[in-house]
């Protein structure tokens, strides 16, 4: 039955590609035209349970209704989705999606800025939206991806960007998501006092900066020149960018937590391989967790063999805020939802692990108001799928990013359709 | 001026090292003092278990002349009362590293031992820099620079004072000097710690020859980078030997119409060691490499000598079998580092056990019966070996062995026993002269003669001032001195009248006591200051009041100070609790697992990967660890193990077709771009916390890869996870031996070597097929001829040659297309099939190729683009591999992703592929691509009963291994591991404690200095 399903499929590609020709296969998908409603499938909302021979209604990119009754306007198109299933499309919380391309070819690869202290310099602005990565990832059910830099102390901000779209600016979901700091290794004490001092010293004079331009105007204030750097990071000692802090063994996060604290700044931890023996501390001073990644071997001889795969499940049963994030290299971006199955095997209930990688990370972006669950007022960015969207074995069906119906095409299957014509051609 | 002159220049110095003899003739007055000394009333420890009790010891130059109760003492006799003296043999050690520069400082260092004038060197030097082609241009020596067979301890050897009188100071007289560079590292020599010319001290030359398994950077030379290339070069270098003497043999016979074989001296100077005429004394860093040795020798039959590394305990059984004497050292590890708990975190619970155990490892070797000898090497100081010693001693070494394996047994093995290892009459005046047991640590050596001469090693103390004295004095009337505080810190109070001054600058220096008080509290004037001569029992002042009066004083002792017992603190005294474990770590086993007569699985689905499918409420029977049947409605057998599996899955065991895990000193070797001689078999590390964890995974099956840094890489390894077992019995027996042969970004990288192109590396293993082709024409004309010279064993293309003969096969990493095809349409020209690509990206541009080649394609789910080759890289390769017929299998090629292949597999069902094929990708095709699926890969009447309980369905990613066994017994447990993850918590907190509470002691223990004895020596003569 399956065979001839894909057998189906696969004549349903290659008459696509000979209507519309190979380039139009991976287009960005067209605005959404009118309404649209998926009808009879199973909606997993992720926020509100699951809603059994349900319907998603959305126009103009935003979910109009959800439910069982849920009102289908006259012009809309229906698809009919019966025995499939809605999700809500996934987040990829720490991802070089965009930013590189082989990892071997420095030339490819758009991470590391020269220097330490790079509070100033934006991912967003280096999204390679033309990236063979980004159409996997977008048919694999993720929409969203946090492009963020790497190297350094103060690497810069991240951007949340959309898997669809013809450049960076349409593509960007949202600028400054987060400062990236690298807490420095612990081990070697030289090392991480002269790193800790330039990371204090940046937070001091960025203050500096902020309170001189804050007085500009006044009596006796002169005019001030510009630093970029320090102008960058003024959002960050407001409150409003939060910083994402890569660190990863327990005594990096323990002094990030203190440091956070008396910076006064929004701290998210990210790595936090080692957050299970600091749980207490973590919860105590509300710091979310963007674990990552899951799916790993224990740092310690003497770990458990299961160690990096119960993590999720020891922060979900303290009660902490956490998100879980894929592989960061980008060809790679489509194995996020293999990182919530393992530690489901591990421990985690299955609503919890597919919460991880689409409200959860939402919640800690900031960005739940528009994305991460299946609810009237956010953006219909869905997963049409015929599983549970983290089980190894789901298919992605189909993926709408802000209603828009993606093309389900990528390299993948465009070099797949490729050489099944070059078998096909030699048995006739 | 032709540097190659200076050279030569060199070289003839090389040969006039060294002093004079007996032979030389005398410069200024003859030396004639008597040599005649009686040493009377001591305790003699003639040998082990032979003491007298009270008894005198007579030496006439530089031998024993009589030992016992009775002696009559010669008139010309020097007469020392050694009352309250042990006198023992001198101790022997196997292993010294002195008398030769450190070979890895560069060539520089190496000039020295060549005792090459400083005017030369510069010049010389440039001929032994590493990277230079060194010495391998002059002389016939061996092409490989760490080979130095050649090289002599007798001729090279430069006597060093400092270092004798170290060894001395702890007891040794007589030591096997061992050349400090090489895998080979040449000939060692036995020299006697006096004080002599080099050709009285250097009494025995060519004793052994010495090796190791580690090569010396500051030699040069390329090859070998890595442990298999070293174990590699020492095999070749035997067969070399061999094939040495059968040539020249040959040629000796009758040299007309043959080619004159090579002189090496290299090898000329294993011929003795290769016809066991000399042992040769391998040095091992742990009981793995101990094996590996013992492996080498049997190979090409030496007369093997091993110097452990205090690992030994952790296999005593295996190193009992082995009947190999051991060198061994005292090697005990410092006190983990566990200041902190988050520092203690880092600490593995096998380190720590090491710890706990280690001072244990010459004790337990010997009550096993193994034969020991005591070295002093290995250690960050030599003179911590007594030290060491006495807490070997603390911990389970009998004092009879101890000494036995200082003295008896080291004499015997270096054949000196006539001369050395007891205090018999007529051996070699070489003793401990010690104010106690030797064994226990508030005893002192105070001599050690060597050769009949006597040589002080720790001075005779001043008497110790401290302990309460009375002083009658006109001037001072009646007072009590008390000293006391530390040796090195002196204090004091004097009394008068029952008041109590605290004394101010207390010294004490050569018999020399001065000292200050306030004299007012005391009725005195000013501060009174005193000095005085001490002797055992009187003090005779002199001092100086404030009014300027010069006084006489005197002062008779009242009571000696107080001498603290034996200072154990801060010394890993207590004996070990642990249970020994195979391996000695974490998750360790304290047993083999169980294998049941017979076990009955019931219940659960069956994937069987065989003709039967996949079977619902299925049992399994498995007897004698192989599996009898599958299927619904078997009966228990009697007395047969019951696994209640219901609701559960069964899979056979995983296997790993490409991983590169547990392989020890390097993947790849990288000293040269076709290295087919090296073995992944020879450097298996057992003992890797992976293993477990892969069992942990339902892996139990792998084959162990060479890298791919060069086009012809070494043999791979076929094993099973048997978690605590040998490296040896890891080895499958029956899959078919692999060769990796590597192509593309990997093999070309390299700009200063060949192959730079996909079109080199086509070459480059075409040439090495091709010598392989004419390497067996060689061996078949030979078989025919029998007569002349035989051709020599090469290693490299005995490798090749046995692809040729289709004994072994191949798997080749690649990428691309182009280079695959190359492969394949190479191997079928000159008569050789791939059994394998691994990585295999591109496989699914050519399946059909593959397919018709019978090539099967190793590859990942969903790996690419992380380099450019890769960068084709989809997750459909299988589905159209598998279409196109191509034997398909996922691989890891990475230690933790091969702990979870079941979810690998898993992925691999979204692309269209059925939920059994998506199995056999793991299970029964890479069985198929190793040779090995008559044995391991599906659940058939007769195959291995390896195989997995699953907590769900298995190709799901919410699922775990419940339970992993291998040959029929259950090596991973996850409800056992849950219990065990708490008890190396328990094992590790306990050890930590341990370890805790002796650092505090230590801490404090440098601060509370252990004092010595207050009764004096006493010198009855001078030197």
């Amino acid at each position: 039955m399956k065979i001839i399903n894909d057998i189906m499929k696969a004549l349903i590609y290659l008459i696509t590609i000979a209507c519309i020709g190979e380039l139009q296969a991976q287009l960005p998908a067209a605005l959404q035209s009118g309404p649209v409603a998926l009808k009879g499938g199973t909606i997993v909302t992720v926020s509100g349970g699951e809603i059994p021979g349900g319907t998603v209604v959305f126009d103009n990119g935003i979910i109009t209704a959800v439910g069982i009754d849920a009102d289908i306007p006259d012009q809309a198109e229906v698809i009919d989705i019966t025995g499939k299933y809605v999700y809500p499309a996934m987040i990829h919380a720490r991802s070089s999606l965009g930013l590189s391309e082989i990892g071997r070819v420095t030339e490819t690869v758009d991470l590391n800025e020269h220097g330490t202290i790079n509070p100033n310099v934006r991912a967003q602005v280096a999204y390679h939206a033309e990236s063979d990565h980004i159409a996997p990832a977008r048919t694999h059910g993720i929409a969203l991806t946090v492009a963020t830099p790497a190297g350094g102390i103060i690497s810069g901000l991240s951007a949340a960007m959309l898997t669809d779209g013809w450049d960076w600016e349409e593509m960007t979901f949202e600028a400054s998501t987060a400062l990236i700091i690298n807490w420095p290794d612990m081990r070697n004490a030289t090392a991480r006092d002269n790193a800790l001092e330039q990371l204090s010293e940046a937070f001091l004079e960025a203050r500096r900066y902020k309170k001189a331009k804050e007085a500009a105007g006044g009596d006796a204030v002169p005019h001030h020149k510009i630093d970029v750097r320090w102008e960058a990071m003024i959002p960050v000692l407001k409150k409003e960018v939060p910083v994402h802090i890569n660190a990863n063994e327990l005594r990096q996060i323990q002094s990030a937590i203190n440091w956070a604290e008396k910076e006064n700044i929004r701290m998210v931890l990210v790595g936090g391989r080692d957050a299970g023996y600091v749980l207490p501390q973590l919860k105590d001073k509300n710091i979310p967790v963007i674990v990552t990644p899951v799916i790993g071997g224990p740092a310690r001889q003497w770990e458990e063999y299961d160690r990096s795969y119960s993590l999720p499940g020891m922060l979900y049963d303290a009660g902490i805020e956490y998100c879980i994030a894929g592989d960061f290299a980008a060809p790679y971006t489509i194995r996020l939802p293999n990182h919530p199955a393992s530690a489901v095997a591990f421990g985690l209930p299955e609503e919890e692990a597919v919460r991880s990688v689409t409200l959860y990370p939402a919640r800690i972006l900031g960005i739940e108001d528009r994305m991460g669950s299946v609810e009237v007022g956010k953006d219909a960015s869905l997963i049409v799928s015929e599983g549970n969207i983290i089980e190894l074995s789901n298919r992605v069906e189909q993926v709408f990013i802000r209603g828009r119906q993606i093309h389900m095409d990528d390299k993948h299957r465009r070099l797949f359709e490729r050489y099944r014509e070059r078998y096909s051609r030699m048995e006739k | 001026m032709d540097r190659f002159f200076y050279f030569f220049i060199a070289i003839f110095f090389l040969c006039h090292a060294g002093g004079a003899g007996q032979t030389s003739p005398v410069t200024g007055l003859r030396d004639n003092t008597p040599s005649v000394y009686a040493l009377t009333n001591a305790k003699i420890v003639v040998s082990p278990g032979n003491t007298i009790e009270k008894g005198t010891l007579v030496i006439r130059d530089g031998i024993i002349e009589s030992a016992g109760t009775s002696v009559q003492i010669p008139g010309d006799a020097w007469v020392a009362d050694m009352e309250g003296k042990t006198i023992y043999p001198g101790f022997i050690d196997l292993w010294a590293e002195t008398g030769f520069p450190d070979p890895d400082e560069g060539g520089r260092d190496l000039l020295e031992s060549m005792n090459i004038p400083p005017e030369y060197a510069e010049l010389v030097a440039q001929f032994i820099r590493p990277g230079s082609d060194q010495l391998s241009s002059a002389g016939a020596l061996h092409w490989n620079p760490q080979i130095r067979s050649w090289y002599d301890a007798a001729s090279a050897y430069r006597h060093d004072d400092e270092k004798a009188e170290k060894l001395r100071s702890q007891g040794f007289v007589i030591v096997n000097v061992v050349p400090p560079a090489g895998i080979f590292r040449g000939r060692t020599a036995v020299v006697s710690l006096g004080e002599n010319d080099n050709n009285r001290l250097i009494t025995k030359s060519n004793v052994s020859q010495a090796m190791s398994f580690e090569t010396s950077r500051g030699l040069g030379g390329r090859y070998p980078t890595s442990l298999m290339g070293v174990i590699s070069l020492i095999r070749q270098t035997w067969y070399d030997t061999n094939w040495y003497r059968r040539a020249h043999t040959a040629y000796l016979d009758d040299p007309r119409g043959l080619e004159r074989p090579e002189l090496n001296l290299a090898l000329e100077s294993l011929l003795d060691a290769a016809l066991r005429d000399k042992p040769v004394l391998f040095d091992v860093a742990d009981e793995i490499a101990f094996m590996k040795a013992v492996d080498i020798a049997s190979e090409f039959d030496l007369n093997l000598w091993i110097r452990g590394s205090g690992y030994e305990y952790r296999r005593l059984d295996v190193i009992k079998d082995a009947g190999v004497p051991l060198v061994l050292p005292l090697n005990f590890p410092q006190v983990p580092d566990i200041e902190s708990p988050e520092d203690a975190m880092n600490v593995s619970l096998e380190s720590l056990r090491h710890w706990d155990f280690a001072p244990e490892n010459p004790g337990r070797l010997n009550s096993a019966g193994i034969r020991i000898a005591l070295t002093a090497s290995g250690l960050s100081n030599n003179e911590s070996f007594l030290d060491q010693l006495r807490l070997a001693v603390d911990r389970g070494l009998e004092e009879d062995a101890a000494l036995a394996a200082l003295t008896q047994t080291p004499a015997e093995m270096l054949g000196i026993i006539s001369q050395y290892g007891s205090l018999e009459k007529g051996k070699v005046a070489s003793f401990i002269v010690a104010d106690g047991s030797v064994f226990k640590s508030s005893t002192k050596i105070e001599e050690v003669w060597v050769d009949g001469a006597p040589f002080e090693v720790e001075k005779p103390p001043d008497p110790d001032v401290r302990g309460k004295w009375e002083i009658k004095s006109a001037d001072l009337g009646d007072l009590t001195l008390d000293i006391g505080g530390t040796e090195s810190r002196l204090s004091g109070s004097i009394k008068k009248n029952e008041k109590d001054v605290n004394l101010l600058s207390v010294k004490f220096d050569k018999h020399r006591l001065s000292f200050g008080f306030p004299g007012d509290s005391v009725g005195m004037e000013g501060i009174v200051r005193l000095s005085a001569s001490v002797s055992e029992t009187e003090l005779y002042g002199i001092g100086e009041l404030a009014d300027g009066t010069f006084i006489n004083w005197k002062a008779v002792r009242r009571t000696l100070h107080e001498n603290s017992d034996d200072d154990n603190s801060g010394k890993n005294s207590e004996m070990s609790e642990g249970r020994i474990l195979y391996p000695s770590m974490e998750y360790g086993f304290e047993a083999k697992p169980k294998m049941p007569d017979h076990l009955h699985v019931k219940n659960a689905t069956i994937w069987t990967q065989g003709p039967q499918g996949r079977i619902e409420n299925a049992d399994m029977l498995v007897s004698n660890g192989r599996v009898v049947q599958v299927g619904s409605g078997i009966s228990t057998p009697r007395g047969a193990v019951v696994v209640d599996a219901t609701g559960k899955h069964v899979t056979p065991g995983l296997v790993d077709p490409h991983l590169h895990t547990s392989i020890r000193g390097g993947v790849n070797e990288t000293g040269n771009n076709m290295t087919p001689e090296t073995r992944i078999e020879d450097v298996i590390d057992p003992d890797n916390i992976w293993i477990y964890r892969l069992l942990a995974g339902g892996m139990t099956t792998a084959n162990l890869l060479h890298g791919s840094a060069n086009p012809v890489g070494g043999q791979d390894a076929v094993i099973k996870m048997r978690w605590g077992s040998l490296a040896g019995d890891m080895l499958i027996q029956g899959a078919k031996p692999g060769l990796k042969l590597a192509l593309g970004e990997n093999v070309v990288r390299n700009s200063n070597e060949y192959p730079n192109t996909r079109m080199g590396a086509e070459q480059i293993i075409r040439d090495a097929f091709q010598a392989a082709k004419d390497y067996m024409e060689e061996w078949n004309q030979w078989e025919q001829r029998k007569t002349g010279i035989p051709p020599r064993k090469d290693l490299q293309l005995e490798a090749m040659a046995e692809v040729l003969r289709g004994e072994r096969i191949i798997h080749a990493h690649a990428y691309r297309q182009d280079e695959m095809q190359m492969l394949m349409r190479l191997g079928e020209e000159m008569g050789f099939n791939i059994a394998s690509f691994e990585h295999t990206v591109e496989g699914y541009k050519i399946a059909d190729i593959l397919s018709d080649h019978e090539a099967a394609a190793v590859i990942w789910t969903d790996w690419s683009s992380f380099k450019v080759e890769s960068d084709d890289g989809i997750i459909y390769n299988a589905r159209i591999l598998l279409e196109q017929g191509v034997l398909t299998a996922l691989h890891s090629d990475n230690t933790q992703l091969s702990t979870r292949m079941n979810w690998e597999a898993g992925k691999i069902l979204a692309t269209g592929i059925d939920e059994i094929t998506a199995m056999d990708l793991i299970t029964i095709n890479p069985a198929r691509i190793l040779g090995a699926d008559e044995l391991v890969g599906s659940l058939e009447p007769g195959k291995h009963a390896d195989f997995v309980i699953w907590s769900g369905h298995p190709l799901s990613g919410f699922t775990h291994a419940e339970q992993t066994w291998v040959d029929g017994r259950k090596y991973f447990d996850r409800k056992e591991d849950l219990v065990r993850r708490k008890e190396v918590r328990k094992e590790r907190a306990a050890l930590i404690q341990k370890a805790a509470a002796k650092s505090a002691e230590a801490g404090q223990g440098s601060s509370r200095q252990s004092t010595k004895s207050a009764v004096s020596t006493t010198r009855t003569f001078e030197k």
